[in-house]
């Protein structure tokens, strides 16, 4: 039986190995690794005994050196960013990192409860025995907090503002009451907690400001550079494309290029060159979204074309990624069409195949 | 004794080791790295109403184009060392190369270059050309930029050693300066070559004088070519026959603003406000620094209403201390600051950190010059100006009738144009011609204020001749500008005082806002003016095509949302909308594009369709259809009885009639099926309906020329079979009683 996805600490536990071998630098308590190994574990590179780190996180080496400086200050983190920026990919590798742990999780739904945040009883045990410490359910953050690891909290501002605010008093003194028993757990060194959060939904359970103060945020930009997400975009549509078992060429670099620019145009509020300012559409415009856009032209093509990736192929996904607010988002993307897609004499197809579609 | 101190321009740290070694030393001469003609007005440095930032400004005074400016904060190792040497009363000299020469030989060699790029009293400015040399020492100290680590070791350090910090940068720049030969143009590295050779000249001639101990303060760039000294001859064969201008001094007020490099002028620091704090800090610890830089931070905060505690001040403190750490920074230093306030106080928002960078890292100080400083070039130049033009500054009103056609009219308008952009109000236009005087006269109002005086000094940093100033001034509020109409009368305003190097970038600001201004009716009223720019733009000799571009742009806009605009108007709305939808429609007429035509038809066609708009607005639309031959008799005829059925609530039919007259009767007089349609419109109301409908109707009438009300009459009693006026051959046909009947009541419809 082999696992379909495995734990980064399985996955890159040669690394692991290998960085704390070579680390010499001062740990915090309960920490497998230093603060500078950690950081360089996400943002990969050489060691001086000749060994490659992968890199698990490409781009901007300060937000990463950010959140670990965080995370050694006790303080907890909050990554926050628009979906699709890596927040669970890089939380869990810190986790992996510093505690040599990542699955002490709690998934945020509008449904999860207080107990899955604190603890729950074993009734059979309360039942029979009446309270006690082995009729306690601990919940994954109270067992970081016993043995001093750190904790995950994914989409926190999904879950209710109640449930969020029992973890201020986590946080701030770093204890869970057990009121049942008149006791307490207390965190151990080396406890702390990664909560994840996108800034796009709205709707969501904002956080209170009582626990905001208790976070820092470190907000996960999109990538930087037009070549940085285009060597993503085409890397994740070929892996992808082989998962769905697409028959089909892979898409032509020229076309990448374009679904690319016109995302990042978007998203950005400027043409490429920088002359034009443009309106901005409601929706993220994440290179998900680009990935997800070529995908469907690829299909298309493949199942109703010839194969290969033309102009009319992307135009109904891209104006589906697009326009998701009927009113606004049209507009944006009219003037888009009129005002940039049409002045460029070898994006005459695309102009012409996205008309159509209005 | 030669004692060296490398500097870099505007450093807190040089300044304060400086002074530090300064008194150490007590030198008997200091010797400066600026321009040898300043000398004369050195001595405001220590004038009790001086208040840097200043700049001194070195110009010729037959072309005031040719200047320079060289910035001094109060932190800046210069404005100390001046002060030392004035209040201690020992000579002050300037060394670098006279600007007699340096400007004359960017005038012969180079010809006219941006002076901007001139005042180079900063270190950066001048390794720009191949990079600097400062970021490959840092790149070497794994820095990622030679700022953070020259602020790092120098200008954020605590420690005494002044000696030891001058050895050090001596080293490094000697080091730097054998390892990174700068590939420069030939004119600059000449230019190098008899800046030094003036420098080592100067340090020869006030050893020869007799002075034991002597400082020299330059950029640390200088520092290895002045400690060795080659030979007198080889330098004074340098600097023998270089060409020659008349230049003058004085002082100019400066703001930290154009200190900084993020305005674009080349020789500047990226963050004066830090860098005054630092000069200002006098503790020692670097931690109770950062805390106090943090709570200025919070205060500001506070002031514009974002959350901010102390607690978070000291997490903001914590981790930049943990950052510094994990750096291995002995210090927390501005970088790692602001990255705390970002993650602790902002919640990662970076809008925040944008008010600290202006308000607090860069500042908006400005600074202020005695009053009897010599004048400055601006003032000679508008001197210079008024005599030619023969307008004499007055006190008394007076006013001025400007024929635009005249060359010297033309100037003078636009010298009173430039100027009350500059803020200096000497002009007021009263109007322009009218009647018999035609649109080539403006009529101005002149008045001359003593306080004018100051104002120029003030417009003094903008340039040194009313065009550069008031160029740049436009230039500034065009990229602050956040109203569209306001901008569109800004390039109105550019193009009146003949500011081309301006336009442009007004332009470009203009395109730029457009593009996300989300109100069509902001849209709608900056058409106009580009308009007229356009149309008439030649008889001021501008070039219209920016602007076609620009007005390509807007027209494409506002015909994909003038759709959206127009829903769910009120009355008012919809009447004001009506105003620009007009003056829209004649100002697009007026260019005369066939590509803005056919869009703008278009999204009229889509409005002029009743009940997805007001009727006012709709029936306008369906009028200018009709004028502009899109569309005929028939279909115009076809909309109205659409508008005017009996499907329809007579408000809004009254409203679409309202807008489809649009202030004239003549369209019914002439076409006999709309004059139908009209009739038999009235004719279908019911009392009630009428009653509720008549004011509207009559207001409509009302606006109709008296001839035209008369004739309307007249067809009127005519009665409904009669034919258009023209067709009528004889009055035989009529029936006296029918044509009767409906007299009285369009009589008082009709106002008559």
């Amino acid at each position: 039986m082999s696992t379909l996805r495995q734990h980064a600490e399985h996955l890159f536990a040669h690394e692991l190995d290998e960085l704390k071998k070579s680390d010499s630098r001062q740990r915090p308590t309960n920490w497998n690794l230093s603060p500078w190994a950690v950081s360089n574990y996400l943002l990969g590179g050489k060691l001086d005994n000749g060994f490659e780190v992968s890199a698990k996180y490409i781009g901007n080496r300060r937000v990463i050196e950010i959140a670990v400086a965080t995370l050694a200050t006790d303080r907890a983190l909050l990554l926050y960013g628009v979906p699709g920026t890596a927040k669970s990919w890089v939380s869990e590798h810190l986790a992996a990192a510093i505690s040599g742990d990542s699955t002490r999780l709690v998934q945020g739904t509008a449904g999860t409860s207080e107990e899955q945040m604190r603890y729950g009883w074993n009734y059979a045990l309360l039942l029979s025995k009446g309270p006690s410490r082995e009729a306690i359910v601990p919940s994954p953050l109270m067992k970081a907090m016993e043995d001093g690891r750190i904790a995950r909290i994914e989409e926190l501002t999904r879950i209710p503002a109640d449930v969020q605010d029992t973890l201020i008093t986590i946080l701030s003194e770093k204890s869970l009451p057990i009121p049942e028993l008149a006791s307490e757990t207390q965190a151990n060194r080396g406890f702390n907690v990664i909560a994840t959060a996108n800034n796009r939904d709205k709707g969501v359970n904002e956080l209170s400001s009582a626990l905001k103060r208790r976070f820092n945020t470190v907000i996960l930009p999109v990538p930087a550079t037009e070549e940085e997400e285009i060597a993503i975009v085409s890397k994740r549509v070929a892996e992808m494309g082989k998962a769905l078992e697409l028959p089909s060429e892979p898409p032509a670099l020229k076309e990448v290029r374009r679904i690319v620019q016109v995302f990042r145009e978007l998203r950005d509020g400027q043409t490429a060159d920088g002359k034009t300012k443009l309106k901005q559409p409601t929706g993220t415009m994440s290179t998900a979204e680009a990935i997800s856009v070529l995908n469907s032209g690829i299909a298309l093509s493949t199942h109703f074309g010839d194969g290969t990736l033309r102009a009319g192929d992307v135009a109904a996904g891209l104006v589906g990624a697009v326009i998701k607010d009927p009113v606004q988002d049209a507009v944006v993307w009219r003037e888009y069409l009129e005002t940039v897609v049409k002045e460029r004499d070898d994006w005459k197809d695309l102009y012409r195949a996205c008309r159509e579609m209005i | 004794m030669i004692h060296i101190f490398g500097i870099r321009h505007h450093g807190p740290g040089c300044a304060r080791s400086l002074l530090r070694a300064l008194e150490e030393l007590s030198p008997d001469c200091i010797l400066i790295e600026g321009p040898p003609e300043a000398e004369a007005v050195l001595a405001s440095a220590v004038h009790a109403e001086i208040e840097p930032p200043v700049a001194l400004l070195l110009y010729c005074p037959e072309d005031t184009k040719k200047a320079s400016f060289y910035p001094f904060a109060e932190f800046s190792p210069e404005w100390q060392a001046i002060r030392f040497g004035f209040q201690r009363g020992m000579p002050v000299r300037f060394m670098d190369l006279p600007q007699a020469h340096d400007l004359a030989l960017r005038d012969a060699e180079t010809g006219p270059t941006p002076v901007e790029d001139e005042g180079d009293l900063v270190v950066s400015s001048e390794e720009s050309l191949t990079g600097d040399p400062l970021d490959w020492l840092g790149r070497a100290a794994g820095y990622g930029d030679g700022e953070s680590w020259w602020n790092h070791l120098v200008e954020e350090r605590r420690d005494g050693d002044s000696v030891g910090l001058f050895a050090a940068i001596q080293e490094a720049m000697t080091v730097a300066r054998a390892e990174f030969p700068r590939k420069l143009n030939s004119h600059s590295s000449h230019r190098e070559a008899l800046r030094e050779a003036h420098m080592r000249k100067t340090i020869r001639d006030a050893v020869k004088e007799g002075f034991q101990q002597i400082a020299v303060v330059c950029g640390a760039w200088h520092v290895p070519a002045l400690a060795e000294m080659p030979s007198a001859k080889s330098d004074n064969d340098l600097l023998k026959g270089l060409p020659k201008v008349k230049v003058a001094a004085t002082w100019a007020p400066w703001t930290y603003g154009r200190l900084a490099a993020a305005s674009g002028y080349g020789a500047g620091v990226l963050s004066p406000g830090w860098y005054e704090f630092l000069w200002r800090s006098q503790t020692s610890d670097a931690s109770q620094r950062s805390i106090a830089w943090l709570s200025r931070v919070a205060r500001l905060m506070r002031e514009e209403d974002i959350d901010c505690s102390s607690a978070h001040v000291i997490e903001a403190a914590r981790l930049s201390d943990a950052l510094a750490a994990m750096r291995e920074r002995p210090a927390a230093g501005l970088e790692e600051i602001n990255e705390a306030i970002r993650t602790v106080i902002c919640m990662g928002d970076d809008a925040p950190l944008r008010l600290i960078r202006s308000r607090l890292i860069v500042g908006e100080k400005l600074g202020r010059v005695p009053p009897d400083v010599p004048t400055v070039p601006l003032q000679q130049d508008l001197e210079k100006q008024q005599r030619g033009l023969r307008l004499k500054p007055e006190a008394l009103a007076k006013e001025l009738d400007l024929d635009l056609r005249n060359e010297n009219d033309l100037t003078r308008s636009q010298l009173l144009h430039r100027l009350n952009l500059l803020g200096i109000q000497w002009g007021e236009v009263r109007g322009t011609g009218r009647g018999a005087k035609g649109t080539f006269h403006e009529v101005w109002q002149i008045q001359w204020q003593p306080e004018f005086a100051v104002s120029i000094i003030e417009a003094s940093r903008w340039g040194h001749t009313l065009v550069d100033a008031a160029s740049a001034l436009a230039i500034d509020q065009a990229e602050n500008a956040i109203s569209l109409p306001a901008l569109s009368s800004l390039v109105d305003l550019v193009l009146l005082a003949s500011l081309p190097r301006a336009v442009e970038p007004v332009i470009h600001a203009l395109e730029n806002l457009a593009a996300v201004a989300g109100d069509a009716s902001q849209l709608l009223e900056a058409i106009p003016p580009l308009a007229n720019v356009f149309r008439y733009g030649n008889v001021r000799q501008t070039d219209s095509s920016l602007v076609g571009h620009v007005l390509d742009g807007l027209v494409t806009r506002v015909c994909i949302s003038l759709g959206g605009a127009c829903a769910s108007l009120d009355d008012d709305a919809a009447l004001a909308m009506r105003k620009r939808i007009l003056a829209a429609h004649q100002a697009i007429q007026l260019v005369g594009k066939d590509s803005h035509l056919s869009d703008w038809m278009a999204a009229l066609t889509r409005l002029a369709v009743l009940g997805g708009t007001h009727g006012l607005v709709s029936g306008l639309a369906a009028r200018l259809l009709f004028d502009g031959q899109l569309e005929d008799a028939d279909a115009s005829s076809l909309r109205m009885s659409q508008a005017l059925s009996i499907g329809n609530d007579p408000a809004p039919a009254a409203a679409w009639l309202e807008g489809f007259l649009h202030q004239s009767g003549m369209i019914l007089l002439h076409d006999d099926r709309l004059w139908q349609t009209v009739d038999a419109w009235l004719d279908s109301l019911s009392e009630d309906h009428f009653t509720r409908i008549l004011p509207l109707i009559r207001r409509t009438f009302a606006e109709f020329p008296g001839t035209e009300r008369t004739q309307l009459g007249t067809r009127a009693t005519r009665g409904q079979t009669a034919p258009a006026i023209g067709a009528t051959t004889s009055e035989l046909d009529w029936n006296e009683d029918r044509a009767a009947k409906p007299l009285a009541v369009l009589e008082r419809i009709l106002h008559l």
